[in-house]
């Protein structure tokens, strides 16, 4: 029925339900609030930086050959620290009571911009317990590769420390907040749009206008149920009268009854 | 059902534009008047009836309060009371019920004798009367016609009120012998689909919709000036 959008008649909408918008918004937005600083556990993250450098000792001439092999290294070593060798071991020296794979989820390893140094952040629910993964990892990682790879090529550059007051990664209440806001705004607006083509009565003159094509001859406003009566109507004793007086003709007229009643 | 003292508080509240003539609301009507006069300009009397879609749509209150602002005009006016299923007007000015048009169309009693005063200048009033069992072919008599053609003489407006168009046939009945009708229209509570089927009825009915008024509207910006220029 309704096929073109007029903006004007949405933004009367949207006026009109102005404290319905506000109320969901706001609502999303406490629940948001509530939800980061309660129900979500927080997420502390520790990041070490080890350095890898191959062949330190055996050649002092470095050639940009040199450094693409390490960084075709470092490749390795990225999948080599998350894999279950070193985890294992992780695991089992510091006796978390987890698998393997969800070790791995909570441990990212990135190089810096085709640097040599490798930074390995790990996700944990306490900022003592993100460190001591973060640095054990590490360290197992240390250890392991010159048992691997026959070399001593890996330092840790510098080590997780727990900070005085860590702050947790997840969740960023303000941020959730403002996702809240806008996913409550936009359901607020979907609220409106979905009453306003709900509604099928007709609510304003440019609806009979348009849709009936009549013309309108007025308008007339709900009376104010507390309207003072400017002029007592003073009807009913006259009309009273007048009243009593008919049903004499009234008799008589009715002497025979119209039809049946029902 | 209503008791006697409820009808008795919505009295004046219907009747606004008698108990309040500086009213928003009796201002509108006058507007209304005045558009309707507009509408039907070579007509020496004017044979309007009032109908809305579904009930309740607020027929019987601008129907009375437009024969008070008709009268108002100091023209003769008649209001005539077509809902002969479910009748108001003897409520809304507390009169009896007893003979009215059901008579008339029964050609009881003559149209001079049936007719009440209604205690306001010019207004005069005519009841449903009984309440008769086939109120649609009572209509379709001619005798209709006949009392329509009587009214004229004396009166220079006469207002039908009708049942609700998609309910019952009368109103397309009366629609087709009134000089105009009048769609009233219950703002936010008549459906879009209603008002286009009762415009379709009256197509049928070969009425000339004079237009429609729209009631309970709410109140806005738009009009404020009413109040303001009385005051």
């Amino acid at each position: 029925m309704e096929s073109t959008f007029n903006l004007n008649k949405f933004l009367k909408a949207m006026q009109k339900r102005k404290a319905l918008i506000i109320f969901v918004t706001l609502a999303f937005v406490v629940f948001s609030a509530v939800a980061s600083y309660t129900l979500i556990k927080p997420v502390y993250k520790a990041t070490t930086q080890i350095l890898i450098n191959q062949n330190t000792a055996i050649n002092q001439d470095f050639t940009s050959l040199d450094i693409d092999t390490n960084l075709q290294l470092i490749g390795t070593y990225n999948v080599i620290i998350k894999s279950p060798a070193i985890l294992t071991t992780v695991i089992e020296k510091l006796q978390l009571d987890e698998t393997v794979q969800s070790l791995t989820d909570r441990i990212t390893v990135n190089n810096i911009e085709s640097s040599q140094v490798v930074t390995l952040s790990v996700e944990d629910s306490s900022m003592k317990g993100a460190v001591l993964v973060a640095n054990t990892t590490a360290q197992v990682f240390q250890e392991e590769i010159q048992r691997m790879m026959k070399v001593d090529n890996v330092s840790i550059l510098a080590a997780a420390e727990t900070t005085a007051n860590p702050n947790p990664i997840r969740p960023d209440p303000i941020f959730n907040m403002v996702i809240g806001a806008i996913v409550g705004l936009a359901f607020g607006v979907g609220i409106t749009l979905i009453l306003e083509q709900l509604n099928t009565t007709v609510r304003s003159e440019e609806d009979i206008e348009e849709m009936a094509g009549l013309q309108i001859l007025g308008v007339v406003s709900q009376v104010d149920s507390n309207l003072k009566m400017e002029k007592p109507l003073n009807l009913t004793t006259r009309l009273e009268k007048d009243h009593y007086a008919d049903s004499e003709q009234d008799k008589k007229v009715n002497a025979a009854k119209i039809g049946g009643s029902y | 059902m209503r008791t006697a003292n409820k009808t008795k508080r919505l009295m004046p509240r219907k009747l606004v534009a008698r108990t309040n003539p500086h009213s928003i609301a009796a201002e509108q009507y006058r507007t209304i008047r005045t558009n309707i006069n507009f509408s039907t300009p070579d007509l020496h009397s004017r044979v309007i009836l009032f109908t809305s879609a579904a009930k309740e749509e607020g027929k019987s209150t601008t129907a009375a309060n437009m024969a008070i602002v008709f009268a108002e005009t100091g023209k003769k006016v008649l209001l005539i009371d077509a809902d002969m299923r479910r009748p108001t007007l003897y409520r809304t000015f507390q009169l009896g019920n007893n003979t009215g048009l059901s008579n008339l169309l029964l050609r009881k009693g003559s149209l001079k004798q049936s007719v009440k005063v209604s205690g306001i200048a010019n207004l005069d009033l005519l009841m449903s009367g009984q309440i008769p069992p086939n109120p649609a072919e009572l209509l379709e008599a001619d005798a209709l016609d006949e009392l329509i053609a009587e009214m004229r003489e004396t009166y220079d407006y006469i207002l039908f009120d009708s049942p609700p168009i998609l309910s019952v046939t009368d109103s397309k009945i009366l629609a087709n012998r009134c000089d105009g009708t009048v769609l009233v229209v219950n703002t936010g509570k008549s459906e879009k689909i209603s008002v286009e089927k009762a415009r379709d009825s009256l197509a049928t009915a070969k009425a000339l919709i004079l237009g429609v008024v729209l009631n309970n509207y709410p109140m806005n910006k738009e009009n404020y000036y009413y109040h303001n220029y009385n005051e």
